[in-house]
């Protein structure tokens, strides 16, 4: 049973969370120079815009108000559910997200299933045989995942794959071959950190006493291992999980740019350049209510991994 | 090397030697030793900490691992354990030998319930050759829900065996919701899950009170006696061995220093070892005289030592002891070995003459009275510190809606307890674990603020540690159970001593000084003024927070279990130093411990606490040899006794209740063997009953 009280103050935390981070993004949005109007404008009737077109388009999306005030307007309407709509395609801004979302989601859980396919086995498997080659081999892999950027891998993989190879396809979104390059770059990164997690959880887990009562029942190595020592290691690893979905994001845009997919990322950064404001505020936001909710439902997750976790005072 | 051992031991070990690699040289945890257990026998393995007892047992299953068994064998139903094949090894665990090991709250893997972990110990015994990981795992179409059931209805049968009250329903509990007691009877079932030849338990006891002690020894005796289990009691406590064990075996630095029946090794130890080890125990010394002791401390095991491990600290130890090749002589009749070069040891000698009476100990009994710790208790006097109708409680609600929902529970950790501690006395403070014990302590300290009634200091109420002033807090000293985790250890032991004097604005050369004369009033060297808690034994470490609880020349120090933790010669030289500075510096003592042997050494006055409660208050004497309250009798009588045969018990049974759900009338009636039906109905007050304060309804006027 979880209490309603820590419910209560973890929802809570999450909308300020939430709504610190409208506000952080709304004000570095008006930090950064270049009036949307004029960029707007001059991209869609291919000419610098006179100055009573300018002060046209400012009125019409509200750009003349004093920023908290735009902010305030933004802020209500999110409350009535309208998130806005692109300054470009009068597209409601809700509309753009519904379609980028599944994409990007897609890709997340690919690159997530990825590095726990690789990740899991590799930690336990060094942790078990520790110092031997094949542990050296595991962590030198970490190393170089760790350190190898992800639009390098992306060339890489680009160049060997389809292009020298032949197989799957250089960009675009849509079948599982377009999913597999993606998902292999962005996920080696986090593989390598989640490796190493693994590995130093389970070093200190196979240390612990019950694993020496579970071997002296008569156990299997294997079962002891992969049952009594695996299940305490992952307790701390479904944290950095959480954490590492933010990681995950923000590899996605990357990703999303490299091979030519469509999804948040892309969106995002595409809205960036133009300036299309009610775009990166709507996208931000979605992305910090994911990024919350993904840790909210992690740190309930711990308490099916660890019965002894308590959560928020509540008495076992 | 591995050739059958002549007689048909269940298991015999040979000359085995047990290494461990690190990084300062290889450690020799176990140096030759040889010994057998024979079928349906009780053998003890005694001897101090890090004397390779542990070693030993996890070598017998196999477990020695990070170490290595260099030499030697281990038979084990006539199977050779060091040559032993993975699918051999996994064949003895599963079969012949079982283990338990000493701390259940470590034990037992925190992510699975006690149910799945005994049921997966039964079904791991029946099909020794056939596990699949995806069986264990409960994957569905490789793992039969059917028969994990059937296995989960025996577990709860083998729960019922070892005692656990309300199997069925604990059979779903996770290790951490359960009580220190029930975690190791769960232990000793996933254990005996294997119906065992051999059951070896390595301190099984140890962190467990004394009332469960006695109950848990009682199965373990009962389970011998019923299914002819041998059973290989690894422990330090000589009271444990004379209460079950048929034969000893005592070590000494990983070798075996004397093997023999109990009664012998009791009543005519021939190794001034055992002689020494047993002169330690208070139980042997009258009350309030000195405590013998043993001298230096045992020798790292390099491996590079001759003769004689233990003639550094023997004080009969000949040129031959320390260089020579020491014999194991038997001693004929079944009255068993004895590895001991000085051959006087090996005459009989019913009293034990060559003690090893150091520290200027006089022999027990020609002792004076005067040297009784603190001389007994000033009544004349108003009383240093007095406890008035205070309690204290604790919500266990999560927060303000449960609290308006109602579902508030209250546990009631000290419960209206009235209690003076009078200026030199020692009071002793005794009962289970969770009675409350360490809570009144802070009560008393300041660390916590009483929920109802008044704490006293020289007659003045006082509040929390935070509204006292600094001569008050000045006055009292705590000494906390664990010395280690109290210490900071980024701290060297003259910062440690000196923070209380530099908090009351001690300038540096004073407190220099001052480190000093509390370094030697402990029996500490100028030396260890520099050094970190981590390069300190446990007996060290805790002179430091000793001297550090006396620094402000405090009337009271409060002692939370402080000799708990520590081995019988390590403990009585610090009970001695204890006695010391109350003689000395005219302290009083409240003396918190679960160890009443301890207790009835140095106490002088006694309160039993039960479930919050005081149950009983009187003097030392009195309590122990005509205790009023019916738990008190309980707790004297689950205290091993080192008469050999001289069977203990414990007239408690179960568990005790929750705090936060007490039992109505008098909250130890559920378990009182000479409960009345009134007894449930109203609670007792406390009576005056000559020098004895009690509650009960029952104690005889």
């Amino acid at each position: 049973m979880i209490s309603y009280d820590y419910l209560a103050s973890r929802l809570a935390t999450s909308l300020a969370v939430t709504f610190g981070v409208s506000v952080v993004t709304y004000g570095l949005i008006f930090l950064t120079p270049g009036d949307p109007a004029e960029i707007i404008l001059s991209q869609q009737l291919n000419r610098q815009p006179s100055a009573a077109e300018i002060e046209a388009f400012r009125a019409e999306h509200g750009l003349n108000d004093p920023v908290p005030v735009q902010y305030l307007h933004w802020l209500t309407d999110v409350f009535r559910g309208d998130l806005g709509s692109s300054y470009y395609s009068d597209t409601s801004v809700s509309t753009l997200i519904v379609e980028a979302v599944p994409l990007t989601l897609e890709l997340a859980l690919a690159a997530m299933l990825v590095a726990l396919a690789i990740s899991v086995p590799a930690g336990v498997v060094s942790a078990v045989h520790r110092g031997s080659p094949i542990d050296y081999a595991s962590q030198l892999g970490a190393l170089l995942g760790v350190s190898m950027p992800n639009f390098w891998l992306a060339y890489l993989l680009i160049l060997l794959f389809p292009l020298k190879l032949g197989v799957l396809p250089v960009a675009g979104a849509g079948s599982f071959g377009h999913l597999v390059l993606p998902a292999i770059t962005l996920g080696t990164g986090m593989a390598a950190v989640v490796t190493r997690l693994i590995r130093s959880s389970m070093l200190e887990v196979l240390d612990e006493a019950y694993v020496d009562t579970a071997r002296a029942k008569g156990l299997r190595e294997r079962i002891v291992v992969y049952k009594h020592a695996l299940r305490n290691a992952l307790v701390p690893v479904v944290t950095i999980l959480g954490l590492q979905l933010g990681t995950l994001l923000n590899g996605a845009v990357v990703v999303e740019i490299i091979f030519q997919r469509p999804g948040l990322g892309s969106l995002l950064v595409d809205a960036v350049f133009e300036r299309n404001y009610p775009v990166v505020q709507g996208v931000t936001l979605v992305t910090a209510i994911v990024f919350v909710a993904t840790n909210l439902l992690v740190d309930l997750t711990y308490r099916y991994l660890d019965p002894r976790v308590q959560l928020g005072g509540e008495t076992a | 090397m591995t050739e059958q051992p002549q007689d048909s031991a269940l298991l015999s070990v040979e000359n085995l030697h047990t290494r461990f690699r690190t990084s300062e040289g290889p450690v020799h945890a176990v140096e030759g030793v040889s010994m057998t257990v024979d079928e349906g026998e009780i053998v003890g393995l005694v001897g101090e900490s890090g004397c390779g007892k542990s070693v030993t047992a996890r070598s017998i299953v196999g477990l020695q691992d990070p170490g290595e068994v260099v030499r030697g064998s281990i038979h084990l139903d006539g199977m050779a354990v060091t040559d032993a094949t993975d699918r051999q090894l996994r064949r003895l665990r599963g079969d012949t030998v079982s283990m338990v090991f000493q701390d259940p709250t470590e034990t037992l893997n925190p992510v699975f319930d006690v149910g799945e972990q005994i049921a997966e110990s039964l079904k791991v015994h029946d099909q020794l050759d056939s596990q699949s990981l995806l069986e264990y795992l409960h994957v569905p179409p490789f793992s039969s829900r059917s028969e994990w059931h059937e296995y989960r209805e025996r577990a709860i049968e083998l729960m019922a065996q070892v005692g656990i009250a309300n199997p069925e329903d604990r059979v779903d509990a996770y290790p951490h919701e359960l009580s220190g007691g029930q975690r190791q009877r769960a232990g000793i079932a996933i254990a005996l899950a294997s119906d065992p030849d051999l059951l070896i338990a390595d301190e099984p006891t140890t962190a467990l009170d004394v009332t469960t002690q006695a109950q848990l020894l009682e199965r373990l005796r009962r389970h011998n006696a019923e299914r002819g289990t041998a059973i290989l009691l690894i422990t330090h406590d000589l009271g444990v061995v004379a209460d079950i064990c048929d034969r000893v075996v005592v070590m000494y630095a990983g070798e075996v220093m004397e093997t023999g029946p109990t009664e012998r090794i009791l009543e005519d130890p021939r190794h001034p070892y055992t002689k020494a080890l047993l002169d330690c125990l208070p139980q042997r010394v009258d009350r309030g005289d000195r405590l013998a002791t043993i001298e230096g401390s045992v020798p790292e095991p390099t491996g590079d030592r001759t003769g004689c491990p233990f003639a550094p600290r023997c004080d009969q130890a000949t040129a031959a002891c320390r260089d020579g090749e020491i014999s194991t002589v038997d001693l004929g009749d079944g009255r068993g070995t004895v590895t001991c070069g000085e051959s006087s040891t090996l005459e009989a000698h019913a009293a034990r003459s060559g003690m090893a009476a150091s520290d200027g100990a006089p022999e027990p009994g020609s002792a004076t009275s005067g040297s009784a710790p603190g001389g007994g208790p000033d009544r004349s006097t108003p009383p240093l510190v007095e406890l008035e109708g205070v309690s204290r409680r604790y919500s266990l609600a999560n927060g303000p809606i449960e609290r308006l929902l109602g579902t508030d529970d209250t546990l009631r950790a000290v419960d209206d307890v009235d209690l003076e501690i009078r200026a030199g006395e020692t009071l002793a403070l005794v009962g289970e674990s969770g009675c409350g014990k360490s809570t009144l302590a802070s009560l008393l300290t300041g660390l916590e603020a009483p929920t109802t009634g008044t704490v006293r200091i020289d007659g003045t109420p006082v509040g929390t540690a935070a509204d006292r002033d600094a001569d008050t807090l000045a006055d009292i000293g705590v000494v906390f159970q664990d010395p280690r985790s109290s210490l900071n250890p980024r701290l060297t032991v003259e910062q440690a001593i000196g923070e209380p004097l530099r908090s009351s604005g001690w300038d540096r050369s004073r407190r220099r000084d001052r480190v000093r004369e509390l370094l030697e009033r402990v029996g500490l060297a100028d030396r260890h003024a520099t050094s970190y808690p981590h390069e300190l034994s446990g007996g060290q470490v805790q002179r430091v927070a000793i001297a550090r609880a006396i620094a402000l020349e405090p009337s009271l120090v409060v002692l939370d279990e402080p000799v708990s933790a520590l081995d019988a010669s390590v403990q009585s030289r610090l009970l001695n130093v204890l006695a010391d500075l109350q003689a000395d510096l005219d302290l009083a003592y409240l003396f918190i411990s679960h160890d009443l042997t301890v207790v009835e050494h140095i106490a002088d006055r006694v309160a039993v606490m039960y479930l919050g409660e005081l149950m009983e208050v009187g003097p030392a004497d009195r309590v122990f040899d005509c205790p009023t309250h019916p738990y008190t009798r309980a707790l004297l009588e689950a205290i091993p006794s080192l008469d050999p045969g001289g069977s203990t018990g414990t007239s408690l049974e179960g568990d005790r209740p929750s705090p936060v759900d007490p039992p109505s009338g008098c909250v130890f009636r559920n378990r009182c063997p000479m409960a009345e039906p009134k007894c449930a109905e109203t609670d007792p007050d406390q009576r005056q009953l000559g020098p004895v304060r009690a509650k009960c309804h029952i104690a005889p006027d």
